[in-house]
């Protein structure tokens, strides 16, 4: 929890000045969640990116949803380290605080 | 970068995958997107632990070959049987219903041989959701007293393999991780069979009776609504419940301990066949409609009908297996399984007739006999657990009693030597040999020429100390009538023997699994026949200790019945031995000879010499002390001057054929046996043919065939 403020408040003011790539950077190490196209999601330690946006995941657990129609309930599965290739990618998160959140979207606008 | 759509995430991950307490989950599609964007070429955003080459291992998401989790055509088991892949009564017409049935009982006979032929309980025999979840079809005695009664076979036959441990080069087989193998429930399933087959019975006696009338009166309810049918149905049905019956039954006989299921075992393999043959009979009705149809590819089907069963999907389970998906399988034929049931059944009444005699030299010889066949992974693991039980032979004698009985040695009164450390080794050494000798062929070739140094080493070491022992106490030791050092001494002794025979063994095996080249072939026999020939001395000195012992024993005791079967079975061994020392010897000789004279090849290839190919085949002979003295050395001098007008040669072979002709009565009774000794007869008598016509004319082309015998070819001359 220390750890988290300690995070956000070092990305928060730097946000503006930082180019994606630093910033991208700063997240690895970090829990991320990967959604993929097939419905199931990765959650996993951010390890790697490159250019074509395939991302490494380390200490990766996968979640499935049992059945189709959600909400359902949903099941586990450790793999390891994964590569999820970005054309099969949908969404990818950050385990963040709130402020972070705030400055990681102001990219958006 | 693909677009973030909201709908994908909002439901799953929300909800159910925690962020921290304090934190949330922030989108950073954007953001990557961007970074990726600013990223040169081949530049990757990592941190300092990052390494190509371990990151090459990651596992793929949804490629196909890696990701086991890849969602194919259900969520889950549970999805599939909601979206009514699986339905419980299987369709409301009854016809279709009996006839969807057997189609489930064919698929699975042929998802249980696909398993016993290595692959993975979860793709094969729990690919069916009725076998997954019996549980769902209790309303429905028949299939769900069906798919009971193959879980318990299928942990029968877990258990048994398990226990032999025949299956490490098919280590796919006993894996049942994460498949609901609940025992109690299953055993069941053998009473509800039981009383489907009563059933049915009475159905099929009232069909025959009179026909429409008699089912109309008593009051049974018919398994479907044509009358004209009923008669085959049962039929088709009756003949697979009553095998997977009596397959259960002969299965569990056969894991008695110390052999004494194997009478009644018996009874229920021949029900088995019997049953198997009406259960193919049943094909021709089961196909009528589907011929009508003109459907065709009924060879590679894995039913009688054609059709494709219901309720199977071999990528339901697919993620237990591991984190990788199992490769996909192709499933036998039903064809194909119901040859693979009779090939083992014949396998599993092979073991049934075994007397269990307590004779290495009989045991040893019904294990070779018996691999003859290349049977497959069940019935090897049935054979090696009858074999080994308890660390004794059968689960019944020592193998100290039975090495000392294969000396004609009485060891009942030394107990103290059963707790002799070398002993207890030659325990270890026994136990090990023979459940080698059930594995499969390569995994057995590499094995025995493991063993072997391992035979040596002990060998060498009971040498040093029954050497001491001998020159430091034998006199005290005869006194008190103690015969330990003496029974020490001749297995001491005897080991020579086996150690010889283990690599006679060896060597013939890299025939079976082709591992000689015609041109090496000259090396190859020439080994045999050093082995052979040491090999038969050994045994030669055996029976004249059996002999010597017998003689005594009867003067001491004149109404000591020798055991003569025996020593009579051990002197027909020793020329066995002798004839294939003769033909070895002869062909290498011959080949030598023919190599020299330039009408074969040599054996020096562009890359390896002939030494290096010496040493690559016998390497781990020539560690074990298998022959004491340098053997290539040895090899090429004495092959070196050998000629085609050279004279032995053909004594080798007429030797040969003599013994043969002398020992064909001998195993008259033995017709496997006798059928070998014909093929080393013939095998001695072409060859001789065969030097006259290269003595005739040296410009004749020579290759070498494998006719008459697996391990003694037969020279081929054509002109040329």
């Amino acid at each position: 929890m220390e750890q988290e403020a300690e995070r956000s408040t070092n990305i928060v003011p730097s946000t503006s000045d930082l180019d994606p790539i630093a910033r991208v950077r700063k997240l690895l190490f970090r829990q991320m969640l990967v959604g993929v196209k097939d419905g199931r999601f990765f959650l996993g330690n951010f390890h790697c990116i490159d250019k074509q946006g395939n991302i490494i995941l380390q200490d990766t657990v996968e979640y499935r949803s049992i059945r189709r129609s959600s909400p359902s309930p949903t099941e586990q599965r450790c793999l390891g380290m994964i590569l999820i290739p970005s054309s099969c990618r949908t969404s990818c998160h950050v385990d963040c605080s709130i402020e972070e959140q705030l400055s990681l979207i102001q990219l958006k606008a | 970068m693909q677009p973030h759509s909201d709908e994908d995430s909002s439901s799953i991950h929300h909800d159910s995958i925690p962020s921290g307490d304090t934190s949330v989950w922030a989108d950073v599609s954007p953001l990557l997107s961007a970074a990726c964007f600013d990223l040169q070429e081949g530049q990757l955003i990592n941190g300092d632990n990052f390494h190509l080459f371990a990151a090459m291992s990651a596992l793929e998401i949804m490629d196909p070959k890696m990701d086991s989790g890849m969602v194919s055509t259900f969520y889950s088991i549970d999805e599939a049987i909601e979206s009514g892949f699986a339905p419980v009564p299987i369709s409301s017409d009854s016809i279709v219903n009996v006839q969807s049935i057997i189609d489930i009982m064919d698929h699975l006979l042929a998802c249980e041989a696909t398993w016993h032929m290595g692959h993975s309980l979860a793709q094969t025999v729990f690919s069916c959701i009725y076998v997954l979840r019996p549980e769902r079809t209790s309303s429905q005695a028949l299939l769900h007293s069906y798919c009971r009664v193959i879980r318990s076979t299928c942990r029968a036959v877990v258990s048994v393999v398990s226990d032999a441990r025949t299956n490490e080069e098919e280590d796919l087989f006993t894996m049942t991780y994460g498949l609901p193998f609940s025992g109690d429930e299953d055993a069941k399933g053998l009473l509800l069979l039981n009383a489907v087959e009563e059933t049915i019975c009475r159905q099929l006696r009232a069909c025959k009776a009179t026909r429409r009338r008699a089912l109309e009166d008593a009051e049974l309810e018919p398994l479907q609504t044509n009358p004209h049918l009923e008669e085959s149905f049962c039929k088709a049905l009756l003949c697979r419940i009553r095998f997977r019956k009596h397959f259960l039954h002969a299965i569990n006989c056969m894991k008695r301990p110390q052999g004494r299921g194997l009478e009644l075992a018996r009874k229920h393999i021949a029900y088995c066949i019997t049953e198997l043959d009406s259960v193919l009979e049943s094909a021709e009705f089961l196909r009528l409609d589907i011929v009508e149809n003109g459907e065709n590819g009924i060879e590679e089907s894995t039913t009688a009908s054609g059709r494709s069963p219901i309720g199977f999907d071999p990528t339901l389970n697919k993620r237990l297996s591991a984190p990788t998906p199992p490769r996909a399988i192709k499933l036998l034929s039903w064809k194909k399984a119901i040859d693979y049931y009779v090939k083992l059944l014949h396998n599993l009444d092979q073991i049934c007739v075994f007397s269990l005699e307590p004779d290495l030299d009989h045991v040893l010889q019904f294990v070779i006999q018996f691999q003859n066949s290349r049977p497959d992974l069940v019935a090897r693991a049935h054979l090696q657990l009858l074999l080994v039980q308890d660390g004794k032979l059968y689960g019944r004698d020592t193998f100290l009693t039975i090495c000392a009985r294969s000396l004609a040695l009485d060891v009942s009164k030394n107990h103290g030597l059963h707790m002799n450390e070398y002993i207890l080794q030659l325990n270890q050494l026994m136990i090990n040999l023979l459940k080698i000798l059930c594995a499969n062929t390569p995994w057995q070739r590499r094995k025995l020429g493991k063993i072997l140094n391992d035979w040596r080493v002990f060998h060498v070491q009971m040498g040093i100390t029954v050497g001491q022992m001998m020159q430091g106490d034998s006199s005290r030791a005869s006194k008190n009538g103690d015969k330990s050092l003496i029974i020490l001494n001749h297995i001491y002794g005897w080991l020579d023997e086996q150690i010889n025979w283990v690599a006679i063994r060896f060597l013939m095996l890299g025939f079976d699994l082709d591992l000689y080249s015609s041109s090496e072939y000259c090396m190859v026999y020439w080994y045999m026949y050093i082995i052979l020939w040491k090999l038969a001395e050994r045994a030669r000195f055996r029976v004249l200790i059996i002999v010597n012992t017998e003689e005594r024993k009867a003067k001491r005791n004149k109404e000591y019945s020798r055991d003569m079967v025996r020593e009579d079975r051990i002197s027909l061994w020793v020329l066995f031995l002798q004839c294939q020392t003769s033909l070895a010897q002869g062909l290498a000789v011959m080949i030598a000879a023919l190599r020299n004279e330039g009408m074969c090849l040599k054996t020096e290839g562009p890359f390896n010499t002939e030494n290096e190919k010496f040493i690559q085949h016998f390497e781990l002979l020539q560690k074990a002390s298998l022959p004491e003295y340098d053997a290539y050395e040895s090899f090429s001098e004495s092959t070196s001057h050998a000629r085609l007008d050279y004279l032995p040669m053909y004594e080798y072979f007429h030797d040969a054929q003599k013994i043969a002709k002398d020992i064909k009565v001998g195993y008259a009774n033995d017709p496997d046996k006798l059928a070998e000794v014909r093929g080393l007869e013939k095998v001695a008598e072409r060859n001789i043919v065969a030097v006259n016509l290269f003595c005739q004319d040296r410009s004749l082309k020579v290759s070498f065939e494998f006719t008459h015998h697996p391990y003694f070819a037969t020279a081929v001359v054509r002109r040329s």
